[in-house]
């Protein structure tokens, strides 16, 4: 029995000098996966244009129905969207997201992509709606790539989202 | 027409011959892919998708026989050696077509191959994604890939628009016709036009203003791709998230089946829904795109109540308390006599039954009428009811062998669909005469156009008559057997000529021979009627009634009247009794309840939905009068600003109910959405009231008999259906199912079994219907029988001879209201049209223009013994001399002048500067 004993506490005893696989969240983040799927974030094109066109696939692909698309069509003096048409509000209900990717496929312009960010958590209920301005990254921050997927299955995106203006 | 059998994959089927092979296929449930062929449109061949293998049995040139062959079966040859486009091609004895071969796959995979090098990938943008049929073929029959690079596509300008409702996008065009085909042959507008060709061909409008035409609308639901989108829609929603909400239209007495597509609780757009009996699969544009007030922030949202010289706003329990005491204590101080109600013809039957038994029964008061009463509107003279078009009628069906006679009325600014159907049925081979003093769009068609002095219409109604009797073309069965006066008539008729009543008419006598013989000898005579015709009143009216009968074109399905009286539910306004005639005891009609007011006899009125004061402003004076009054409206009008409560009220989108329209088919309209800020339904609202009296001082509520006038005190409550413990609307459906006669089955419940199968509809219907219409599931409603429709009900002649309208020097013009569909009124509201809307002026003739010196836009003064009035001018070349029309629109000062629905006006030169009209 003491040997059992000193069995289990040798073990203790040999992890305690190895390297801890925990991390100490919040301080310490772990790294996730490329394709990890976390807060959707709306992308532009390079010359500043919002991606998004306002077409709503993604809020038809949405399993939990948790986005909402209002469409308008663009004013040809100031555009957001390259084309006639643009998403006047875009609207995702983080606490119905299931994270399933769905509305990545679905965009035809890679304007939607699930980013790495998963510390997703709020006070209340309305909070969780994540708008357009939420969503949208700032002109400065970049503009989408052709989703890894695609390169890795070595297939090129759909026309309107090879449009780089 | 002998029946053709003939075997398509394999199945053998039998149809009509002519039919052509798309439409042969689809009764055997087998789909040929088309895009410029329509069901509802000529074939053109235009764009090859329906191209198939057609297989005829071989004739010998020599002896034309058919060859056989060794088995003995016909040796079969295709047809022209090549694929044929089965849109055009009839089907014939003994052939037999292939759809599935791989040579037409190849065919088919390459036609959409071919349409795709030029259309954008604009899928996820287009308004017409989700129920395009390019996208829809495509999937089932086109290539996966495209051997074209997507970098050498044609790019036009986006948007070009094609008119201020509809946008052109070329880019997206296939060039199939559709849309110019169906203003060419269906609408009959031929506004729209292909210009250039090669890669350049492209649709233009011809007109100025460009597009103009009241069906605009339609040209955009068969569009097979999204070239041709509306401003109403564009963007506003994707079409898979629209909730379609079966409803009727509530502008005109068609009562188009329509949708009312809402995403979420906003109204997205409008569509059609399939109804061959009433509007096949059209609407016009005030349906599709006047339905923009149901969403304006200047709705009625509270009651309101007058303190002072303000209405404050309310809750509905004080709102109605105080209705029912005011009336409670008008009624016990001066007498049920003393109060009055108007309800509008435009409200729905539960609304206009709860409303006539609110005065009726629980009130006690017989003054109740469906009009506002204005110097100038015509008396509602209804032959609807008596002498309508026969239980059954269906004008989809009809053609040669039909005569329609269009009297008095203008089709599209009154109903516009009928436009749509009268033109139907003159290109299915009916004849059509059309008899009014002023040129209308309906001169257009191969009609017969008749235009009698103004006045004088009833003796081409009598010159019709006598040219029946004299050229004994009388019914004469069926005039011994249900027509009484017969020889009276002919006595009150002897002394007078075709000729001499054609000459008082000023119009030609062989055609009016002609019309004569077309509509009696035709097997089915329909007379449609309307605004002018009533104008011109009972002369002209019963001597129609009186042709009908003589030429037996009643008492049978698709023969008799249809009426065109205003409002879109005068009918069931009719129907449910909303007339001071219609119960035991008469009561004041509109016109007389502002004198009665004026006087003090009235003391406290209803009106709902009616704005009074805005056709005839002098109405405010007896307002004023009034003790007290209730106003039910959606929007604060010009009549509620003098009311004492204003009562808002829920919207078509926000309640259910039923419709009758000109036919008498009772529709029903679904709820489209939760009522807007909370109003309550019409029949909601009196049912409210009508509680609130009869709980607040049992003794005292009291009810005129209407046998004797008697007034006796006792409750009210009494019978079974004086209870008024009504949940739904179609709780009051079944109380009218069970009171007004003819309503039978017309309760929710036997509105529903209606549904069936439409004409259209075929297994593969997206590929025609998909984004034209709605399917109709929701039934294609009752029509209820007409008076004549009962065998053994006689009819007395009655028309006689009027005298003509004295000459007056002093005023030598007829003036006549005319209606205009773009009228301006409040359903016109946040509306995409609200840039046609007609502002007021006054169309004169070329020569009396002339006289006057007055030049398009200059202003004249019209003047009259009621009053004068200013005006700017437009000059229609095509109006007799001495005729003055001005329309009926918002802000037109018909009132100023009309002494009754036919005044004689002087009119004189004011300022001959300009002034814009449009």
């Amino acid at each position: 029995m003491i040997g059992a004993l000193f069995k289990g506490l040798g073990t203790t005893l040999r992890y305690l000098f190895r390297k801890p696989v925990t991390v100490e969240y919040p301080e310490v983040k772990r790294p996730v996966r490329e394709r990890f799927r976390g807060r959707h974030q709306l992308k532009r094109f390079a010359n500043g244009m919002e991606r998004c066109i306002g077409c709503s696939l993604c809020a038809a692909a949405c399993p939990a129905d948790a986005i909402l698309v209002v469409p308008a069509e663009n004013d040809p003096a100031a555009p957001h969207s390259p084309g006639e048409r643009y998403a006047e509000r875009y609207e995702i209900n983080m606490l119905r997201c299931i994270f399933c990717g769905y509305c990545e496929d679905a965009c035809p312009t890679n304007a939607i992509v699930l980013e790495h960010q998963y510390e997703l958590s709020f006070y209340d209920r309305q909070s969780s709606i994540l708008t357009k301005d939420d969503l949208l990254v700032p002109p400065d921050k970049g503009h989408g790539e052709i989703p890894p997927i695609l390169d890795q299955l070595n297939r090129r995106p759909s026309p309107p989202a090879q449009i780089d203006l | 027409m002998p029946d053709v059998t003939l075997v398509i994959d394999g199945q053998t089927v039998t149809v009509p011959a002519g039919t052509n092979l798309v439409d042969a296929a689809r009764t055997a449930g087998v789909t040929i892919p088309v895009f410029c062929y329509h069901p509802k449109l000529k074939p053109v061949g235009m764009c090859r998708m329906c191209l198939v293998e057609v297989w005829t049995p071989k004739i010998d040139p020599a002896t034309r026989q058919v060859v056989m062959g060794e088995d003995g079966k016909p040796v079969m040859a295709l047809m022209m050696g090549k694929l044929q486009p089965g849109c055009v091609t009839p089907v014939s004895e003994g052939m037999e077509v292939r759809t599935t071969t791989p040579k037409v796959r190849f065919a088919q995979k390459g036609q959409l191959e071919f349409l795709l090098t030029s259309h954008p990938l604009d899928c996820p943008v287009c308004d017409k994604g989700g129920e395009c049929p390019l996208q829809n073929l495509t999937m089932q029959f086109g290539p996966s890939t495209s051997r074209f690079d997507y970098a050498d596509k044609i790019h036009f300008e986006k948007p070009v628009p094609l008119g201020d409702l509809i946008y052109l996008d070329r880019e997206r065009c296939i060039l199939c016709s559709r849309c110019v085909r169906f203003q060419d042959d269906i609408a009959g507008d031929p506004v729209l036009g292909f210009d250039n060709r090669g890669r350049a061909w492209e649709i233009i409008s011809k007109s100025d203003p460009p597009f103009d035409s009241k069906f605009s609308g339609n040209t955009t639901d068969i569009c097979p791709v999204g070239a041709l989108t509306t401003a109403d829609f564009r963007f506003k929603a994707r079409v898979w998230e629209l909730r379609p909400t079966p409803s009727i239209c509530p502008h005109c007495p068609v009562g188009c089946t329509i949708s009312l597509d809402m995403r979420y609780d906003r109204l997205m757009r409008v569509m059609p829904r399939e109804n061959e009996y009433v509007n096949e699969i059209w609407i016009c544009d005030k349906g599709r795109f006047g339905m923009r007030f149901i969403e304006s922030p200047e709705r009625l949202r509270h009651p309101l109540i007058r303190k002072g010289d303000t209405l404050t706003q309310a809750t509905w329990d004080e709102a109605i308390a105080l209705v029912a005491e005011k009336l409670r204590a008008i009624r016990t101080h001066a007498g049920a006599t003393a109060l009055g109600g108007l309800a509008s013809p435009d409200l729905p039957n539960e609304d206009l039954y709860l409303f006539q038994k609110l005065f009726r029964q629980v009130l006690g008061s017989p003054n109740i009428d469906c009009c506002t009463g204005a110097p100038g509107a015509p008396e509602i003279i209804d032959l609807g009811a008596t002498l309508g078009v026969g239980k059954g009628t269906n004008l989809a069906n009809l053609g040669t062998g039909t005569a329609v006679l269009v009297v008095g009325a203008d089709p599209e600014e009154e109903a516009p669909l009928y436009v749509l159907r009268l033109r139907g049925i003159v290109a299915r081979g009916g004849d059509l005469t059309v008899i009014n003093p002023y040129p209308t769009k309906l001169d257009r068609t191969p009609a017969r156009v008749i235009h009698p002095r103004a006045g004088t219409e009833a003796f081409v109604a009598l010159a019709l008559i006598k040219v029946v009797i004299d050229e004994e073309l009388v019914a004469n069965e069926f005039v011994t057997r249900r027509v009484r006066g017969f020889d009276d008539l002919k006595a009150r008729l002897r002394e007078h000529s075709v000729a001499s009543l054609c000459d008082v008419a000023e119009v030609a006598e062989d055609t009016v021979r002609a019309a004569a013989h077309a509509f009696a000898r035709a097997e089915h005579g329909i007379i449609v009627y309307g605004r002018v015709a009533l104008t011109i009143g009972a002369d002209l009216l019963n001597a129609l009634a009186d042709l009908a009968l003589l030429t037996g074109h009643i008492g049978k399905p698709n023969s008799g009247f249809i009426p065109l009286i205003p409002g879109a539910n005068a009918r069931g306004a009719l129907d449910m009794g909303v007339r001071p005639g219609s119960g035991k005891k008469r009561g004041l009609s509109a016109r007389e309840m502002w004198t009665a007011a004026r006087e003090g006899r009235l003391r406290g009125m209803f009106i709902a939905g009616l704005d009074p004061v805005r056709d005839n402003p002098a109405v405010a004076s007896a307002l004023d009068a009034l003790e007290f009054l209730v106003v039910q409206d959606i929007f604060l009008t010009e009549t509620a600003q003098y009311a004492n409560v204003v009562l808002p009220t829920a919207s078509i989108a926000g309640r259910e109910g039923t419709f009758t329209n000109a036919e008498r088919r009772v529709q029903r309209f679904r709820q489209a959405r939760i009522p807007e800020y909370n109003t309550p339904a019409g029949w909601d609202i009196a049912q409210r009231i009508a509680r609130a009296l009869m709980s607040g001082n049992r003794e005292a509520v009291t009810s005129t008999d209407p046998t004797d006038g008697r007034t006796a005190q006792r409750p009210c409550v009494q019978t079974g259906t004086s209870t008024w413990d009504y949940v739904v609307a179609s709780d009051v459906a079944d109380e009218i199912a069970t009171t007004i006669r003819g309503y039978t089955d017309t309760t929710y419940e036997s509105l529903g079994l209606t549904r069936k199968p439409q004409w259209g509809r075929q297994p593969n219907e997206a590929i025609f219907y998909d984004g034209t219409s709605y399917e109709n599931m929701e039934g294609v409603g009752v029509q209820i029988a007409a008076e004549a429709d009962n065998p053994k009900a006689v009819f007395t002649l009655q028309a006689r001879v009027p005298s003509p309208i004295p000459e007056d020097d002093a005023h030598p013009y007829i003036l006549l209201a005319v209606p205009r569909a773009y009228d301006g009124r409040a359903w016109a509201r946040d509306s995409k049209l609200l840039p046609r809307m007609i502002k007021p002026h006054l169309i004169l003739s070329t020569v009396d223009a002339a006289a006057l010196e007055a030049t398009p836009g200059a202003l004249v003064r019209i003047a009259s013994d009621a009053g004068q009035a200013v005006l700017p001018v437009q000059i229609d070349r095509h109006l007799p001399r001495g005729l003055a029309l001005i329309p009926d629109v918002n802000g037109a000062p018909l009132s100023a002048v009309q002494t009754s629905p036919l005044t004689r006006v002087a009119i004189t030169l004011h300022i001959s500067e300009s002034v814009e009209i449009r």
